[in-house]
């Protein structure tokens, strides 16, 4: 039972992670159009960029200021690069430039950190146990599932509530009339990509204090983050949180029954979410069929 | 027995009505035409028929058989094609190449991997007996995307031809084109209907060019029908007099 | 018409002369064989790509389970090249039917994101499977062995072993030229050209997608025994989501909407990866990913793209 409570509890913060990653994905999907490749990426060069940071402004700081230089990070790549790809009507090229980008930033971050994986060091505050029964209970990886918890509520507060995530939302559904109204689209989706890749940096942050960073921790993230936004369903953002949420939490709980199974029961959930609801948990009816 | 038939048909977006109790009946062999005004619900009805979403109550029936539950596909095979508003094609193919699909789809081919050069033979001889029915030999060759607006349009008509419609829908077939262009789809139209007895039901907004050539008007509005008979019944009816000549007089 | 029997012609005869010509110009074999196999892969998956409109990313997977399969089949039961090459491309080619229905009315980049998610199953059966594939390891142990005919054995050296990739990719090239020219081939373009039209002329879209698909992993399974063969290992790599964007690459890069692109863009491919692996051992994923985006940004239309509109403009 405590085995399984040790899973469970992993397979929630791995789930949390999915499900920053899945939103920050979908957005980029909806409003922009693309499939980011790099998204992995960018949550790795979060990671690293906190990490380099850390040592001189410290912990809280670079947890901020990660995240934020991978959004930056984001704006620029989406103005250089992106951009150039939404006249083109084959989505088959702003797919393969994202995936180029991402071999080049698994490339970069291996040449400037090294291929093997260092470790995050987070404040003393949060490292021990809350629970000497409980001993995963550890202070940071409860910080972590807040911290992602705050971080979705307040984009959705954002995409609510503010003028400009208003008009992101009203783009999603309708770019072209959002357009004719006056709105400058070339900045919403600016913006956009950049608070999609600024929630991977976040990810990659918080990721980096319960593992270590590795160049490649961005490789098995992506993959998984594409079965959280399918499952959940396409087009819908409370989807995708619901869909990285339950598969962190069956891959959680394989891992406590079948350990060698837990890596592709996440995708054996989408097959059956295809087979079964092919527009996902929380997808609109007919879309992108 | 009538070819179709639609009695008491609905269908609703959302909160949004966009046909109610729409009821329709087709002879064998006719033109008819169904009009109204943008937004009536005119392309609507041509989905519901065609197939290209279900109906949310009501009934279709064609060659007597209920197609309510038929999908797209396979009410081509009973007979039932269609044109589109907007033209759809095949675009970077030649008119010859567009016309072929349709052809090797009506001789139940499209799936066979190794033809025998004379099945390839007779797919290439009736491409060529319907480009001639349409006046399109010339252009054979041609990618269609190159063609003029209204060549395409006859391009699209041959393709629907090319399935042998029991029943040809044709959506606003003069859409966007000029004089002599609509004149040449009119006469076309015409043609098919006379020397070929070729039922027809198609969309127009233009009121002239219905009265002209249909054998009977179904008039839409507001997703209802206004009123329906032969061009002289709906021309004096009050009712379309007020809410459609009116407007344009 | 006549132009193109001349490009054919050139084509099989530098194929079919390679080992005369390769040596002179600093080639050697084995990077040929390399060329051929990946480029009949692309070939297959370009017939899905570039022919019927539908952007697969997973296609390393069949390309994988046909090494796998093969491996596994010299492995376990036969010493027969042969017989292990056709059994590779049957696995390759069930798999991709038994996963087409769940792809097969899925359209743009929705397609793309699940074929690169079910690729995703193979790769972590392949590496967690420790006792039949050898896991993470990689599956060795297996080697290509000669082949007997009636009269001589003959050694798969270097020069033999490309030769009999060229014999498998001309199988393979000539059934998807034969399959381009058929009714077939006809609907898998009018399906990329217009979807809707298709279906409004009675074409029943998914049930062709899915026919796309699975002939696509046949080729690709085809392909994926060769690459088996050719490095006598087979590693879950092979099946990696990096493969798949490789093999997409390579059609793009060469263009899509020509037969012969996926062998120009494999040959570019295949070979700036061999040139920079050697010179910038650490870094050559830079040189690949800035080969993507080049690739994307000035040549979207492929190599072939650009002659052929030139050629047009003339």
């Amino acid at each position: 039972m405590e085995l399984l409570l040790f899973d469970g509890f992993n397979g929630l913060i791995q789930g949390a992670f999915y499900a920053l990653m899945a939103l920050g994905l979908s957005l980029i999907i909806s409003l922009n159009s693309v499939i980011n490749f790099a998204h992995g990426g960018f949550m790795v060069v979060g990671a690293y960029l906190a990490f380099t940071l850390a040592p001189y402004i410290g912990f809280w700081p670079a947890l901020f200021a990660g995240p934020i230089l991978a959004g930056i990070l984001g704006i620029l790549v989406e103005r250089t690069l992106v951009r150039s790809m939404y006249g083109r009507s084959d989505p088959i090229y702003s797919l393969l430039l994202t995936f180029g980008f991402a071999l080049i930033i698994e490339d970069v971050v291996r040449t400037i950190w090294g291929a093997q994986g260092v470790p995050f060091e987070i404040p003393a505050a949060l490292g021990s146990p809350v629970s000497t029964t409980y001993f995963f209970l550890t202070g940071y990886r409860l910080f972590v599932i807040a911290a992602i918890g705050l971080a979705t509520i307040a984009l959705f507060a954002f995409l609510r509530l503010s003028r400009f995530g208003i008009r992101i939302r009203a783009g999603i559904l309708d770019l072209e009339t959002v357009s004719a109204l006056g709105v400058n689209v070339y900045l919403l989706r600016s913006v956009n990509f950049a608070i999609g890749t600024l929630l991977a940096g976040f990810a990659g942050v918080l990721a980096a204090g319960v593992l270590q960073l590795a160049p490649t921790m961005g490789d098995d993230v992506i993959m998984a983050t594409f079965v959280a936004v399918v499952v959940g369903g396409i087009g819908s953002l409370f989807g995708s949180v619901l869909g990285g949420l339950l598969i962190g939490l069956a891959a959680g709980i394989t891992t406590a029954y079948y350990p060698a199974a837990s890596d592709v029961v996440i995708y054996v959930i989408m097959a059956v979410v295809l087979i079964v609801r092919p527009r996902g948990l929380l997808g609109q009816e007919g879309l992108f069929e | 027995m009538s070819l179709l038939r639609l009695t008491d048909v609905s269908r609703a977006f959302g909160k949004l009505l966009a046909l109610q109790h729409v009821e329709l009946e087709m002879e064998e062999g006719k033109l008819y035409a169904v009009i109204g005004p943008n937004g009536a619900g005119k392309t609507t009805l041509f989905n519901l028929i065609s197939g290209f979403f279900p109906a949310t109550s009501g009934e279709i029936w064609f060659d007597g058989m209920r197609i309510n539950r038929i999908d797209a596909a396979r009410r081509v095979a009973l007979g039932l094609v269609r044109t589109f508003q907007i033209t759809e094609i095949f675009p970077e193919l030649t008119v010859f190449e567009n016309v072929r699909i349709g052809v090797e789809a009506e001789a139940r081919c499209s799936a066979r991997p190794w033809p025998s050069r004379g099945l390839l033979r007779q797919i290439g001889d009736r491409v060529d007996e319907l480009l001639d029915t349409t006046g399109l030999t010339a252009q054979a060759g041609r990618t269609v995307s190159e063609l003029a607006h209204g060549d395409q349009r006859v391009v699209e008509v041959t393709m629907a031809l090319s399935r042998r419609p029991k029943l040809l829908l044709l959506d606003e077939p003069t859409a966007g084109m000029g004089q002599e262009e609509t004149a040449h789809m009119v006469t076309l139209i015409r043609d098919l209907h006379a020397r070929q007895r070729q039922s027809i039901l198609f969309i127009e907004h233009d009121m002239d060019l219905v009265f002209g050539i249909a054998d009977r008007i179904t008039v839409l509005n507001y997703g209802k029908v206004l009123a329906a008979g032969t061009p002289q019944e709906v021309a004096a009816d009050p009712l379309v007099q007020a809410a459609y000549l009116g407007e344009a007089a | 018409m006549s132009r193109r029997v001349y490009v054919n012609g050139a084509v099989w005869l530098l194929l079919l002369t390679a080992a005369w010509w390769l040596p002179l110009i600093g080639g050697y074999m084995a990077l040929a064989s390399r060329v051929l196999v990946y480029a009949l892969a692309a070939m297959g998956l370009n017939l899905l790509l570039g022919f019927t409109g539908c952007m697969s990313f997973g296609e390393a997977a069949y390309f994988g389970l046909g090494g796998y399969g093969t491996g596994l089949f010299l492995t376990h039961l036969t010493h027969s090249t042969v017989l292990a090459v056709v059994a590779g491309t049957i696995v390759g080619g069930i798999a991709a039917f038994i996963f087409g229905p769940l792809v097969m009315r899925r359209r743009g980049i929705y397609f793309a994101m699940i074929t690169v998610a079910i690729g995703q199953i193979f790769y972590f059966i392949a590496e967690r499977w420790n006792s039949f594939t050898g896991g993470e390891d990689g599956l060795s142990g297996f080697s290509r062995q000669p082949l007997h005919f009636g009269f001589a054995t003959v050694p798969l050296n270097a020069v033999a072993f490309y030769y009999f990739v060229l014999f498998f990719f001309a199988i393979g090239a000539g059934v998807i030229a034969l399959l381009l020219h058929s009714p077939l081939g006809h609907t898998f373009v009018a399906i990329r050209e217009n979807r809707r039209r298709a279906q409004f002329l009675g074409i029943h879209v998914e049930r062709y997608v899915w026919a796309s698909f699975a002939i696509a992993g046949l080729i690709a399974g085809l392909a994926g025994a060769l690459n088996a063969l050719q490095n006598n290992f087979i590693s879950p790599i092979n099946l990696y989501w990096v493969e798949s964007g490789n093999l997409v690459i390579m059609a793009v890069l060469g263009g899509m909407r020509s037969f012969w692109g996926p062998l120009v863009g494999a040959i570019i491919f295949v070979g700036i990866q061999d040139y920079v692996s050697s010179y910038f051992p650490n870094n050559w994923e830079t040189f690949i990913g800035g080969l993507f985006i080049i690739a994307v940004m000035f040549f979207p239309n492929g190599i072939l793209g650009i002659i052929r509109q030139r050629a047009k403009a003339a």
